[in-house]
This record gives structure tokens, C-alpha cells and sequence, in this order.
């Protein structure tokens, strides 16, 4: 598939990850939808696409919801009459261990609520699936050549603090698979679907931290320096173009290792 | 430039170069961007149409109702609790725009 003449839609694509590869997108010729919860963000990059002499629309949608979704698939068709890709780049993370303990005590004086579990389970699994969900029909009663591609991460390994975040991520990676093989049990053969796990990127949450924080960070990775979201955006236009990658994940991390060097 | 107004937005799609752009004021004076670099190829005289009909699409009008959620019950043990529920909302699409109707103040 190429992506010139695509039609992609990108959620989260107000920052971040998302509007690296909306922009990527956009400068090699395809038509852009941006779906954000922040309209300053779909503002912002929308004109700067408008810049590139880019073909975009913006639209301002909660990934968790099942109406907001159809309302960001109806107006891609709208639009642009197709859809080809699908990225579902929107996440939100609400760190913190299950447990904590009472220093003196050492009974537990905290446990994670579900205000932390359930905000980042509905946004980075529940977003994806519906988005997938949604644009997936769209391709197969379009007929339109597509690729679906879930964001997860190489914290699907597990990461302490972020249980919540993890099992959300895990499952991402593991969506790819079962959607293509439910894709081949159906006969459907005009939709991929991949998944794209990224390691420490340079996005704005991670390049404005304590600056030792970072340095620790990148201590474990063999590339020593962050990830670019450019260089996700690449790959991800990689995976349009070579349709033998298909239904699995591949991960971007610049040799993340465990401390030790043992890649993640 | 055409300037119209939907769900008490003002639109204005205007060309520049062959391509069109929309963008909107909302009732508190915000402003917005729908889209740019839309509808090259289109007839000039479809181009409002076209844009209408995205608009519609990118802001339905409907009522939200946010709860009770019966289709979403929170479980404990084998009691349902159906509580209002935003994470979950049902969204009703009306097939006619609010602006079609008279404004009740």
C-alpha cells in the first residue's frame, strides 16, 4: 500500500508520538485526520500541516467513547470518502505501585484506586480497541486496502509502577494477532493490523524531566539517546508500504536493555 | 468566503490556491479549525454542501445522557449497580440540527 493518496487517522495526534506521524503522513501525500481531546493541539498541528500544503481535518473526540469514535470515522469518510490507516496513538499514564506501605507500620496505608486503573485501562486499551474496532469496519465494508496500528510499548515487558499501564500495553501487542487471525477466519484480506512498541521517546513528557532522571534512563539504552518520534513515524510509514508485516509487534527502542544489558 | 451558522457556530470556508479551509467561532468566542487543504478537486458550487456535511459530521448535535448506564453495571458480587456513568455515555444522534428550532431562552 502506499501512502501517498491514504487516507490516515490518528488518535492522540495532537502531540507527541500522534503528530509526528500525522506530520509524517501528510509530507508524503496523504490526507490526515487529527483526533484530539485538546482543540488547541488539533489547531496547532492542523495548520502546520496546512503549511506542508497538507490535506487535514481535525477533530475533537474522547478515544473512550463509542460515539465520539463514530463521529471521528464518519468524518474521515466525510472528508476524504476512505480510510486506510488507522493509528491509535492516544495514551495517558497514572503511575504508581498497587500497594504502599506505612513506613513505621508496614501495614498498607494506600492502595491504587481505580481513578489511576481505570482512566488508563479505558484510554490505552478500550481507545485502541474501539478505534481499531470502528476503522476496521470501515475498511472491510469499503473495500479499501487498510492498516490498523495499535501503540504499545516495551514497558509491556512489565514495569514496576505501572501496572495499570503494562497490562494495557501488553494487551496492544497482543491485539495485532488475534485481529489478523480473526481478519483470515473471516476471509478478510484487505486489512493488516501491527503493532508498534516504542521505547523511551523524545516526547515532551520525557525531555522536560529532571535532567538526571533522563541521563539514568538513558544509561540503558545501547543507542544512548532517546527514541525520535520521527523515527516511530517512519517505521510506522515502513509498515504501510511492506505488507508482509502483518498481525505482530515490532519494538523501536534504540536497545533498551535491563540494567546489566540484557535487552528488554 | 461563505460564512454560515450551524448549532449556533459561525463557519467560514474560505479558498485559497484551489483548496478550501474551515474554520469556526463558537457562542463563548472560541475559536477553531474544522480542516485545511480540503476539496480540491470539488465544484465550487458543491463546496458549501461539502462542507456542511462535514461539519454535521464532525459536530453531531444529539443530547447526552450520562447515566443510569444499564448496559455498563458496576458488579459486586452478584448485585448490578447502575450509577450515572460518564465513562460509558450513551449519545443520542437527532436528525435535525438545534438551529432549526426556535431558540428557547
Amino acid at each position: 500500500m502506499e501512502i501517498k493518496g491514504s487516507v490516515a487517522v490518528i488518535t492522540g495526534g495532537g502531540n507527541g508520538i500522534g503528530e509526528a506521524v500525522a506530520k509524517y503522513f501528510a509530507q508524503n501525500g496523504a490526507k490526515v485526520v487529527i483526533v484530539d481531546m485538546a482543540q488547541k493541539n488539533i489547531d496547532r498541528v492542523v495548520k502546520e500541516i496546512q503549511g506542508m500544503g497538507g490535506e487535514v481535518i481535525g477533530v475533537q473526540a474522547n478515544v473512550t467513547s463509542e460515539a465520539d469514535t463514530a463521529k471521528f470515522i464518519k468524518a474521515a469518510i466525510e472528508a476524504f470518502g476512505q480510510i486506510n490507516i488507522a493509528v491509535s496513538c492516544a495514551g495517558i499514564i497514572r503511575d504508581g505501585t498497587m500497594l504502599s506501605l506505612d513506613k513505621e507500620t508496614g501495614k498498607v496505608n494506600r492502595k491504587m484506586g481505580l481513578d489511576k486503573w481505570q482512566p488508563v485501562i479505558d484510554t490505552n486499551l478500550t481507545g485502541t480497541f474501539l478505534t481499531v474496532r470502528d476503522a476496521a469496519e470501515a475498511m472491510v465494508n469499503g473495500g479499501w486496502p487498510g492498516l490498523l496500528v495499535t501503540i504499545s510499548s516495551v514497558n509491556k515487558v512489565g514495569q514496576v509502577g505501572q501496572l495499570n499501564y503494562s497490562s494495557a500495553k501488553v494487551a496492544d501487542a497482543l491485539l495485532p494477532k488475534i485481529v489478523v487471525g480473526e481478519f483470515l477466519m473471516r476471509g478478510i484480506r484487505n486489512v493488516r493490523c501491527v503493532g508498534i512498541a516504542p521505547g523511551y521517546t523524545a516526547t515532551p513528557m520525557l525531555t522536560g524531566m529532571n535532567q538526571d532522571a533522563l541521563k539514568a534512563i538513558l544509561a540503558d539504552v545501547h543507542l544512548g539517546r532517546l527514541v525520535d518520534p520521527n523515527e516511530i513515524a517512519r517505521l510506522i510509514g515502513h509498515c504501510v508500504e511492506n505488507e508482509a508485516i502483518n498481525a505482530t509487534t515490532l519494538e523501536i527502542t534504540g536497545g533498551l536493555c535491563y540494567p546489566g544489558g540484557i535487552a528488554k | 468566503m461563505t460564512r454560515f451558522t450551524y448549532n449556533d457556530m459561525e463557519f467560514s470556508v474560505e479558498e485559497a490556491q484551489g483548496r478550501w479551509s474551515i474554520t469556526y467561532r463558537n457562542a463563548e468566542g472560541k475559536s477553531g479549525v474544522v480542516g485545511a487543504g480540503l476539496f480540491a478537486a470539488v465544484p465550487a458550487d458543491e463546496i458549501e454542501a461539502r462542507a456542511r456535511a462535514l461539519i454535521k459530521a464532525v459536530f453531531p448535535v444529539g443530547v447526552r445522557c450520562v447515566g443510569p448506564d444499564v448496559a455498563h453495571p458496576l458488579m459486586i458480587g452478584d448485585l448490578k449497580i447502575v450509577p450515572p456513568d460518564v465513562t460509558h455515555p450513551n449519545f443520542i444522534y437527532w436528525d435535525k440540527d438545534s438551529s432549526s428550532f426556535p431558540k428557547q431562552l
